[in-house]
This record gives C-alpha cells, structure tokens and sequence, in this order.
C-alpha cells in the first residue's frame, strides 16, 4: 500500500472531508492509502491541526503524502501540521492548491499509476473542469 | 494495423462509448488507471474530434468528454502496445465494467 | 512582580480580555468572514488558561512556546497557527522576560516575522499584522503604555477602509471595505490585556 502516493483531505466539515474520500475511493479503488479530516477540536466547523497531524501519520507513504484542503484556515492549519511533523517528512508532503473534491479524485488518479508526488500535485492542480 | 503519425508507429483501436453520459468522471479514472498499467504510450480521442489526448492524464481524458455512441479511437505505440491498445477497447466495450 | 507570578496574570488579563470580547470578535468575521473567530478565539485561550498553573511555573519564553502549541491544536481556525506561531517565536527569541523597551520590541519582532511567514502576509492587507506592526513602531518610537493602546485603537479602526487581500475575508474584494477587520481587533484586544499587566507591575 505503500509504495504509492498517499492522500489526505481536510475540510472544515467532517462530513464534506468523508464524502470526499469515500468518492475517491469509490472512483479511484482501493489501491492507494486515504485519510480524511474535519472539524475542529470539539466537533464544529473548523480544522484540526493535531488531527491532520494524525491523518498524515495514518497513511504515510515514502513515496510522500499529497494533501487536498478546502478553504484558507484548513491550509494555514495543513502547514502548521505538516511543519510540526518535523522538516524530514515535510520534505515528502505537498498540500496541492486544487478544488478539494476534484482534486483528490485527479490526484488519487495519478498516484494509484504510481507517480511520484510533484506528477499527482500536478495533476490535481491541473484540473479544470 | 497500424498508422503513422510522424515517425512514430501505432497500434490502433476503437470502440464505442455505449453509457448514455458519455465518457463521463468514473469511467475516464478507470481508463486513465489502466492506461497507466501499460508501459507504451497510449491516446485516445472521440472520432468527433481530431485531437488525440494522452490516455494516462486524467485531466485529459476528463475534459475529452467523449460522448454518447461514438466510437472512442485508441492508439498505443511501444513494448506492449497491443496489449495497451486491446484492454482499452475491451474496457470500454465492457462499458467500463459499470 | 517575579516571573511566575506575571505569567500568571497575563494569561488571566488576556483570557478575560478575550472572553468578554468574544461575542464581539464573532460579529466581526460574521461581516467579512466565517464567523467564528469569536467561539475560535474563546476555545484557544480557554485551553491556555487551562494550563494556567503549568505555564505560571515554566520561564516566560517555555510558557510562551507552550502556550502556543496550545492555539495552535485548539483554535481550530487559520488564527490558530497564526497566534500560535507568534507565540511559539516569541517564546524562542527569549528565556526570560524582556527588561527593556529594547528587549520587548525584539520580542514583538519576533512574533509579527512569525504570523508574516505564516500568513504569508505583510502590513496592509487588513489582517493582525496591521495593529501588529503599528504597535511595535509605537514602542520603538518610546511610547508609554497609554500611547500604545492608542496606537493599537487607532490601527484596529484603520484596518476599516483597508481592502482585504488575506484570508477569508479576501473572497469578498470590495465588500470588505468598511468593516473593522476581527483579526485586528483581537490583536488590540491582546495588546491592551499586556499593558494592563504592564500597568499592574
């Protein structure tokens, strides 16, 4: 499972985060790991940074980790995260500035062809409907 | 059968896109997918259109938007080009397996 | 006063601060952003005051580091890792308490360079940073406690006109102009509950 790409999605809402991941998995299959994240630390609206931290960790790939987010707090949040998994694995992750659905179906796509990251932050940034 | 686009020789293939949607999200990521299994070069394009698409980017094939009973024409150049070319047509003849 | 006990007073003036301003922070980023900076900003220094003993008895610049971490797990917005990025610097520019106007400029440096890489932001795009940056020039200007409350007042009602061009209240354009940006405020709101401790030493 891990010789592929991995994706993780952040949303401010735990569901659109779910149906996100349950859509790629649904188009993309099951080859590649997928993690998704919502929600801040009560359960609302908002993004988790120990919770992304934890989502990253759940599906990390030497491959790397390609992280789809939605809107500005959940990248802001998606950076911290990332820097505080220390600057070896950050070297590994990107967070790709693509529409959070789209863009984790175009990345899932890729990565389950087994490109490297910088070919699946690419394409989901490529993607125009 | 082949088909020389510059130098380069291809394999081709067609098939027709019997889902009413055309060649719609899902589908596109399972060519896509399977274009990708193969090591030769493989494109497709829509007999309504003359623009060949490079069948492992999934942008490409997305925005191909191949439509409803119209043969998709597959060409694959490289080691397993055959291949490439023969398991495209069947996916899509097998209406993408939906 | 000693170190511990300062701790612990300016995370009770800035926690109060914050919780009786809170409703109000809301009704800011309801006009120009998600409307949750309030509940977000509650959230996080609830978290902080919860530590409260904890952070009394570690030097300033550990309590600052940990108190940052805290926001950044628990406000749950970009504020989160904007404030505690600030805080985490400033707790890594100094051990000790700043003695000097000098030393508390650099302090205040430290945390506006923090929230400018975070953000990727500067001065002008109606965000923290505008009252920010005008309160640390106040204090390298020389200014007394009474004139940097001023300054941090007057930023927070100039970031009014501004344009937004960071954050979520940039998705408005032109609609984010005449409204007093809610990052802004909280900023002041944190500046005034350090000069009530300031005023109490």
């Amino acid at each position: 499972m891990t010789d592929k790409v991995s994706i993780v999605i952040v949303s401010h809402s735990p569901e659109v985060a779910k149906g996100a991941a349950d859509m790629v998995r649904q188009m993309v299959g099951d080859d590649i790991a997928i993690a998704s994240c919502g929600g801040n630390s009560e359960g609302g609206l908002g993004t988790d940074v120990a919770a992304i931290m934890k989502s990253i960790e759940a599906v990390w790939s030497p491959r790397g980790v390609a992280v789809l987010v939605d809107l500005g707090g959940a990248e802001t949040n998606s950076e911290m995260a990332i820097e505080l998994l220390g600057p070896e694995k950050a070297k590994q992750i990107v967070i790709c500035n693509a529409p959070v659905v789209e863009g984790a179906v175009m990345a899932a796509t890729e990565a389950a062809g087994g490109s490297d990251l910088e070919t699946v932050r690419q394409t989901a940034e490529d993607f125009k409907a | 059968m082949s088909e020389a686009a510059s130098n380069i020789e291809w394999i081709t293939a067609s098939a027709m896109i019997v889902d009413e949607t055309g060649l719609h999200a899902r589908p596109a990521v399972k060519l896509t997918k399977l274009a990708k299994t193969f090591e030769a070069s493989v494109e497709i394009r829509s007999q309504a259109q003359d623009r060949w698409v490079n069948a492992k980017s999934p942008n490409a094939v997305m925005k191909l938007k191949a439509a409803y009973n119209t043969p998709l024409l597959i060409r694959a150049s490289g080691p397993d080009a055959a291949a490439a070319a023969e398991a495209l047509a069947d996916l899509v003849e097998r209406n993408f397996d939906a | 006063m000693t170190s511990d006990v300062l701790n612990a007073r300016l995370i009770d003036l800035i926690g109060d601060r914050i919780e009786a301003h809170a409703d109000e922070l809301t009704e800011l980023d309801q006009a120009i952003g998600d409307g949750d900076h309030g509940d977000n900003m509650r959230r996080g220094f609830r978290a902080v005051s919860a530590e409260r003993d904890a952070l009394a008895n570690m030097t300033f610049g550990e309590a600052l580091k940990k108190a940052g971490m805290t926001l950044v797990m628990k406000v749950g917005g970009a504020s989160g890792p904007l404030y505690g990025s600030a805080f985490m610097a400033m707790g890594k520019s100094t051990e000790a308490m700043p003695e000097s106007r000098a030393q508390a400029a650099q302090l205040l440096e430290a945390g506006i360079e923090a929230v400018k890489a975070r953000g990727k932001s500067d001065v002008g795009a109606k965000t923290m940073l505008d009252v920010l940056v005008p309160v640390l020039k106040s204090i390298e200007a020389g200014a007394d406690i009474a004139d940097v409350r001023k300054a941090a007042d007057e930023a927070v009602e100039a970031t009014k006109p501004m344009l937004a061009t960071k954050g979520r209240a940039a998705f408005l354009g032109e609609r984010s102009v005449g409204h007093i940006d809610p990052g802004a405020r909280s900023s002041a709101l944190i500046v005034h509950a350090v000069c009530d401790a300031l005023e109490e030493k």
